[in-house]
């Protein structure tokens, strides 16, 4: 790895609050694929592969038809789950380039709950059989509701208080007024109207809950060689990484209180040689606040004791934030596209087009959902 | 005793792995053969030496309260005259090193803390239309 390829291109349609799309999924798809192929200069000719994740329901063949592809020479996703997989995403389409399985690979999510019906949503019926039976019967049948109990534990274990949860939610909202694209530009929120909102599911409030959204977005990853060669400044993948240990995601005591970041963390920070005290701007996956602050203690930016401390007082706001964190808005405050806002949020980043733009960005930092494993992380770098 | 997500909410769709937890009426659990390692939920293969036949262990159903959550928006409508409830992860005692899920039946949601000490109770359900009757394992706090 270490910069073998680049994010040449990044597109992404309209942003629209769920439901209110005015396309169908598969054109937002291919909207945002457009978009990024042309901002990296390319034809739609010149894709010959595709990625995505947690069950696109936009397959790679009917994509290559549609959009006049030569050939399809690499097709692939991650395993069912949700977010977790974002950066894995990125991961697979580095893979073929650096092996030279593919010469210009796309990475895309595409939402419309307004055909579909919403990501997550709680099934239901006479009866639940199988794997869901366990917790279904109970009424534990949303990410929410899974990501709240692993979060009611780590604030109980690290003497954690609603106000960093709150913290989170606020930085992305701080963040997402500088983002024109962002659906909650113009909707600013205060620490009071948070504690005033409804419990979803404790201890998340409304707002520690991200807004679900219709939309897509899309990257081109090449061979670095290549992508030096093309219009548009590349973002280097300098690093990328899976992990979990056991228990493997379920409900036990050894894990409870975690996002299944360690160790993500442990094989990205081996793999890229730096720490995250090298890390200029980072972009958490927070579809829910309180799941990000583990995973920003899995990743090693602050102890869960000093995740409160290192959260608060707007630690997290604006470019010159100690860790300027989901500078778009993220999932939150952007738009929720299964974090794929977020990358081409780090891309902005290092090419200096940022609405919150961080000075000297040499490394940006994705980390993906933390509700489901194995998680994943990416690291893009300014230099070649 | 009526159920906590109310009559109406979804049963177990019953089946070889999970019948006798979901209508025994007691606390079953998946216990292997070969080396006695207890898991939960049932899987189809022992985690610990890869067994592939198992036994029911019967926990005394002393618990611990290790994690809570308070649902109170009803995330599907059947649950919407039910909420708040409040959904436990619970450690046993006599099998430690798994959690089970449930709800807390006889105490305020807002109530029930980490730590709390819990035993299981059960609620029965006779199903005309399967023809099933359940005994779904709940949780009381007890002092």
């Amino acid at each position: 790895l270490h910069g073998k390829s680049a994010i040449c291109g990044i597109g992404e349609t309209t942003y629209y609050e769920r439901g209110k799309s005015p396309h169908t999924e598969f054109q937002l798809a291919c909207i945002a694929i457009r978009k990024a192929v042309a901002d990296a200069g390319l034809e739609l000719a010149d894709v010959d592969g595709f990625v995505s994740y947690s069950d696109s329901r936009n397959g790679p063949t009917r994509l290559a038809r549609a959009l006049g592809l030569r050939e399809l020479r690499w097709a692939a996703t991650t395993w069912p789950g949700g977010g977790n997989s974002v950066a894995a995403a990125v991961q697979l389409a580095d893979a073929a380039v650096v092996a030279g399985y593919a010469r210009h690979v796309v990475v895309f999510r595409a939402l419309s709950q307004g055909q579909f019906g919403r990501f997550g949503q709680a099934g239901g019926g006479a009866y639940i059989g199988g794997a869901f039976a366990w917790n279904g019967i109970y009424g534990l049948l949303t990410p929410a509701q899974q990501c709240a109990l692993r979060t009611a534990r780590f604030m109980h274990d690290h003497g954690v208080s609603q106000e960093a949860l709150c913290d989170i939610a606020l930085a992305c909202y701080a963040n997402a007024q500088r983002n024109p694209r962002a659906l909650r530009y113009g909707k600013p929120l205060t620490r009071e109207a948070y504690h005033a909102s409804r419990w979803i599911v404790t201890p998340y409030h409304l707002y520690d809950c991200c807004p679900e959204n219709d939309g897509a977005a899309a990257c081109v990853v090449s061979s670095a060689e290549r992508a030096r060669d093309l219009r548009a400044r590349p973002a280097a993948i300098i690093a990328c990484a899976q992990g979990v240990g056991p228990p493997y995601g379920v409900f036990r005591p050894a894990d409870l209180a975690s996002s299944h970041y360690e160790q993500v963390a442990q094989n990205l920070w081996n793999d890229a040689g730096i720490r995250p005290k090298d890390i200029d701007v980072a972009q958490f996956y927070e579809n829910f606040t309180g799941a990000v602050l583990i995973a920003m203690c899995e990743m090693g930016f602050a102890p869960p004791e000093g995740i409160e401390e290192f959260v608060g007082g707007g630690a997290l706001e604006g470019p010159d934030a100690a860790l300027p964190f989901n500078t778009s808005g993220g999932n939150i405050g952007e738009a929720y596209i299964h974090g794929f806002e977020m990358i081409n949020e780090s891309v902005r980043q290092i090419r200096g087009e940022s609405t919150c733009q961080v000075r000297d960005v040499e490394h940006a930092l994705v980390v993906g959902g933390p509700g489901y494993a194995p998680g994943s992380a990416i690291l893009l770098g300014a230099s070649q | 005793m009526s159920r906590v997500l109310g009559d109406g909410w979804a049963l177990p769709g019953l089946d070889a792995w999970n019948r006798a937890f979901f209508t025994s009426g007691a606390l079953v659990l998946q216990k292997c053969r070969s080396c006695g390692h207890v898991q939960h939920p049932p899987e189809e293969v022992c985690e610990a030496c890869q067994g592939f036949a198992f036994e029911d262990f019967v926990s005394a159903g002393k618990g611990r309260v290790e994690s809570v959550a308070v649902a109170h928006h009803p995330v599907h409508p059947a649950l919407k005259d039910h909420t708040p409830y409040a959904i436990v992860l619970v450690s046993v005692a006599d099998a430690p090193g798994l959690l089970i899920v449930g709800d807390i039946v006889g105490s305020p949601p807002d109530t029930v803390r980490i730590g709390d000490k819990v035993e299981v109770v059960f609620e029965e359900v006779s199903d005309a239309k399967s023809g099933e009757t359940f005994r779904i394992p709940q949780w009381k706090v007890v002092a």
